[in-house]
C-alpha cells in the first residue's frame, strides 16, 4: 500500500515536472519561436548593458551633445555614427541603445499590472458568476468599447501637468524611475486590462466544469484552494502567451504615445527620438528610421516569441 | 445573395428613417417648447434643423420602403408582414434592449473624461500656464464666457444639456462653435475609414482563405509572416517611411493633407483626393490586412477540418462553391466580431495615421485639441465616436446574426 501511495506521487511529480519539459521540447522545434527568443534575449542583454557599450551617455548628460560641439548635426549614416546623428545633434545608435531599457521597462511593468486586475478580475468573475459575474463583466465591457488610444492620450496629458519631479526615487532601494513614463506606463495599463480579463474568465469557465474540480470540492477543499492550486496552474499556459503578447502591444503604444509628442520629454525613449526629429524629417530620415526599426525589431520578436509558446503550450490549437 | 442585399438596405432604410424622422420630431418638439418655456431661445435654429432632419428622414424612409417592398417581395413575403413580424420578434426587442444599455454607457464614459478634464484644474489658468497678463476682470469674463465660473457637477450638467441640443461647446481656442467645423472633420475621417475597410475586406477574404487551404506551403509561410510583421508595425512608423519614400525622394505623392490647393495629376479635383488617399489607406490596409488575414486563416483551418466539409466534399459539390458558400460563413464571423470590438480602436487607430499624413479628420483634430488642452472640442470628440463605436458594435452584432443564425439573440 505504501508503496503504491508513493508511486503515485512519484508519477504525479515526474508528469507535472515533464509537462513544461514536453512544452520547451515542442517549443525548440518551432524555429520561429527559437528566432524570437532570441531577439528578446539580445535585446533584453541591450537594456540592461547597453549603457556600458553605447558611444555616448544618455541625454542628461552633457556628453551626450558631443557630435553637435563637433559640428556633426544632421550626418547621414557613416563608419562614426553607424545611425547617423539627430537635429540637434546626439548620436542616434547611443540614443536608441538608451532608450531600449525604457521600452523594456514599460512593456514589463505594463505587462504585471495588465496580468494582476486581469486574473484578479477574471478569476473573480469566472470562478463566482452570477451577480458579481454580471457586474464585473459590465465594467469591462465599458473598457473595452471605450476608444482607448484616445483616452491614453488624455489621461497622459493631464497627469504629466501635474508631474513635479523629473524622477521619482524608490524609498528603500533608493532605485530612481522615470516619473512621465511611469505615469504613461500606469495609464496603459488602465486601458489594457479588460480584453484579458474577459480571457482569464472564459478560461475560469472552461476549467471550472472539469470532473476534476467536483472530485475536490466533493473532497472538501475550499475555493481559494481549489483558485490557486487547481485552476490557476491549469491555465498559467494561456495566461503566459498572453503576457508576451501584452509587452509587444504595451511597447507599441507607448512609442505612439511619445511619437504624438505625449510621452516624458526627459526620458529619450525610442518614440521620443521620433518626434524630436519629426518636424526636421525631410533632412534627417534616418532618425526616423532606426528608432523604429527598433520598435519593430522588439515588437516582432516578442510576437514570435507569443506565436512559438501559443503553440508549445496549447497543442490543441495546432491541428 | 442580391435578393438578400435588397432586403437588408430595405430594413436599414426604414430603421434609420425611423430614427432620423424621431430626431426630427424631437428638434421640432424642442423648437415649439423652449422659446415658451424661457423666453426667446434659439427658435430659427430648433426649426431649421427639424425640418432638416424630417426631410432627410423622409428620403431615406421612402428608399427604405422601396427596396424592403421588393426584398420583401423576393423573398415571397410582403413588407407589412415582415414589418409586423419584426416588431413582435426578438430582434427588435433586442435593439431596443442594447440601445437602453448603451445610454449608461455613454453617459459613463462621458462623467469619466469630463471629471478628468475638469478636475485637473481651471482650463483657462492651465492654458495659460503663467503666460500672458489678464486683468482678474477679464479673467472673470472669459470664465462666464465659457461657463467655467459655475461648480464642476453644474458645468457637466449644463455641457450634457447642450449636447442632448446637439450643442457640442465652443471651441477654448478662440471659441468657434464645435459643430461648425466636426461636420467637416467627421467627414474626412469615414472617407479614409470606410475606404481603407474596404480595401482590406476584399484583400483579407480571399487571401486568408488561400492560406488556409495550403497550410505551410510557400505562399501560407510567406503570407503569415508578413501579417505577423504588420502586427508588429508601428502604424506611424509605417506611414513615415512611405512618406519618405514615395514624397521625398521619388516626389510621387503628396506628404500631407487630403486635398491639394494645386490639383495634382492633371489638374482633376477628384484624381487629386485620390492621390492624397493612397498612403494613409495603404498604412491602414496593412495594419488590419495583417490582424485580418490571421484571424480568416485560423477560423478557416478549423472550419475547414469539420465533418459538414467533409460531407459537402463527398457530395460532389465544386470545391470553388464549398469554400465560398459553406465554409466562409462560418469562418467570417469572428471577423466580423473582431470588426466590431476594433472599430472604436480603428477609428482611433487613426489618430496617428492622420497625425502623419496630416490629416484633416478627427482623429489629427483630437490630437491637437488634447495637446493645446482644448476640453470642449475633446470632450466633443470623444463623445462622437464613443456613441459611434456603440452603434457599430450594435450593427456588427446584427450582422453577426444575420451570417450565423445558430446564435441567438438573448
Amino acid at each position: 500500500m505504501e508503496k503504491t501511495a508513493e508511486e503515485k506521487s512519484g508519477a504525479y511529480k515526474r508528469r507535472s515536472a515533464s509537462q513544461w519539459a514536453v512544452a520547451w521540447r515542442r517549443f525548440k522545434r518551432n524555429k520561429a519561436g527559437v528566432a524570437g527568443l532570441v531577439v528578446i534575449a539580445a535585446v533584453f542583454f541591450v537594456g540592461v548593458f547597453g549603457g556600458f557599450f553605447a558611444p555616448y551617455p544618455s541625454r542628461p548628460d552633457n556628453r551626450a551633445y558631443e557630435p553637435f560641439y563637433l559640428g556633426d548635426v544632421r550626418k547621414p549614416p557613416s563608419w562614426k555614427y553607424p545611425f547617423g546623428t539627430s537635429a540637434i545633434g546626439t548620436d542616434i545608435l547611443s540614443e536608441v541603445i538608451h532608450g531600449t531599457k525604457y521600452s523594456l521597462y514599460v512593456g514589463v511593468v505594463v505587462t504585471l499590472i495588465t496580468m494582476l486586475v486581469a486574473i484578479v478580475v477574471g478569476s473573480i468573475a469566472g470562478f463566482y458568476g452570477g451577480w458579481i459575474d454580471n457586474v464585473l463583466m459590465r465594467i469591462t465591457e465599458v473598457f473595452l468599447v471605450f476608444p482607448s488610444m484616445l483616452f491614453i492620450l488624455v489621461f497622459v496629458r493631464i497627469f504629466t501637468i501635474t508631474v513635479g519631479d523629473p524622477f521619482w526615487t524608490i524609498p528603500v532601494i533608493g532605485l530612481s524611475i522615470p516619473a512621465g513614463l511611469t505615469i504613461v506606463t500606469f495609464v496603459l495599463a488602465i486601458f489594457n486590462w479588460a480584453s484579458d480579463a474577459r480571457m482569464v474568465r472564459g478560461e475560469f469557465l472552461r476549467v471550472r466544469e472539469f470532473e476534476f474540480i467536483e472530485a475536490e470540492k466533493a473532497l472538501g477543499a475550499n475555493n481559494m484552494r481549489i483558485i490557486f492550486r487547481h485552476i490557476l496552474p491549469n491555465i498559467l499556459s494561456s495566461i503566459i502567451v498572453v503576457a508576451s503578447l501584452t509587452i509587444a502591444y504595451a511597447i507599441l503604444v507607448e512609442a505612439a504615445v511619445s511619437f504624438l509628442g505625449f510621452g516624458d520629454a526627459n526620458t529619450v525613449t525610442w518614440g521620443q527620438i521620433l518626434q524630436e526629429n519629426y518636424a526636421d524629417m525631410r533632412n534627417v530620415w534616418w532618425a526616423e528610421i532606426f528608432p523604429g526599426l527598433a520598435v519593430l525589431i522588439t515588437v516582432f520578436g516578442f510576437n514570435l516569441l507569443g506565436d512559438g509558446l501559443s503553440d508549445a503550450l496549447n497543442p490543441r490549437l495546432r491541428d | 445573395m442580391l435578393r438578400s442585399l435588397v432586403w437588408i438596405v430595405g430594413i436599414i432604410g426604414l430603421f434609420a428613417g425611423v430614427i432620423v424622422i424621431a430626431v426630427g420630431l424631437y428638434a421640432s418638439v424642442m423648437g415649439v417648447i423652449i422659446p415658451v418655456l424661457f423666453d426667446g431661445g434659439v427658435l430659427g435654429g430648433w426649426l431649421s434643423m427639424a425640418t432638416f432632419y424630417l426631410s432627410a428622414g423622409l428620403g431615406i424612409l421612402v428608399i427604405g420602403v422601396i427596396f424592403g417592398y421588393f426584398g420583401a417581395k423576393a423573398q415571397g413575403t410582403s413588407l407589412g408582414n415582415e414589418v409586423r413580424a419584426f416588431l413582435g420578434g426578438s430582434t427588435f426587442r433586442y435593439i431596443v434592449r442594447r440601445l437602453l444599455y448603451m445610454i449608461p454607457v455613454a453617459l459613463g464614459v462621458s462623467i469619466i473624461s469630463f471629471m478628468t478634464m475638469y478636475a485637473a484644474g481651471d482650463p483657462i489658468n492651465i492654458i495659460r500656464l503663467g503666460k500672458g497678463t489678464f486683468t482678474p476682470e477679464a479673467l472673470a469674463a472669459l470664465r462666464a464666457y465659457y461657463g467655467l465660473d459655475k461648480p464642476i457637477p453644474i458645468q457637466y450638467l449644463n455641457w450634457l444639456a447642450n449636447l442632448l441640443q446637439f450643442n457640442l461647446g465652443k471651441s477654448l481656442r478662440g471659441g468657434q462653435p464645435v459643430n461648425l467645423i466636426v461636420g467637416n472633420w467627421l467627414w474626412e475621417t469615414a472617407k479614409l475609414q470606410l475606404v481603407s475597410i474596404g480595401v482590406a475586406l476584399a484583400i483579407s477574404i480571399p487571401v486568408g482563405i488561400n492560406s488556409a487551404r495550403k497550410q505551410y506551403s510557400k505562399q501560407d509561410v510567406v503570407i503569415t509572416s508578413f501579417s505577423l510583421f504588420g502586427v508588429s508595425m508601428p502604424t506611424f512608423w509605417l506611414g513615415l517611411i512611405l512618406i519618405i519614400i514615395f514624397s521625398f525622394q521619388l516626389g510621387w505623392l503628396p506628404s500631407e493633407g487630403a486635398y491639394g490647393t494645386t490639383f495634382l495629376w492633371g489638374g482633376n479635383a477628384i484624381l487629386d483626393q485620390i492621390a492624397h488617399l493612397i498612403m494613409p489607406v495603404a498604412v491602414l490596409v496593412y495594419v488590419s490586412l495583417a490582424q485580418n488575414i490571421r484571424l480568416i486563416r485560423a477560423n478557416m483551418l478549423e472550419v475547414l477540418r469539420s465533418d459538414y466539409i467533409l460531407a459537402a466534399r463527398a457530395s460532389g459539390l465544386s470545391e470553388r462553391k464549398i469554400i465560398y458558400k459553406y465554409a466562409l460563413r462560418n469562418a467570417i464571423s469572428p471577423v466580423i466580431t473582431f470588426l466590431g470590438i476594433s472599430l472604436g480602436t480603428i477609428i482611433a487607430g487613426a489618430p496617428m495615421t492622420e497625425y502623419v499624413f496630416n490629416w484633416p479628420g478627427l482623429g489629427r483634430r483630437f490630437v491637437e485639441a488634447t495637446t493645446n488642452l482644448d476640453f470642449p472640442v475633446v470632450m466633443a470628440i470623444t463623445m462622437i465616436i464613443t456613441v459611434m463605436a456603440l452603434i457599430a458594435n450594435l450593427i456588427v452584432d446584427l450582422v453577426y446574426v444575420y451570417v450565423d443564425p445558430r446564435i441567438r439573440l438573448r
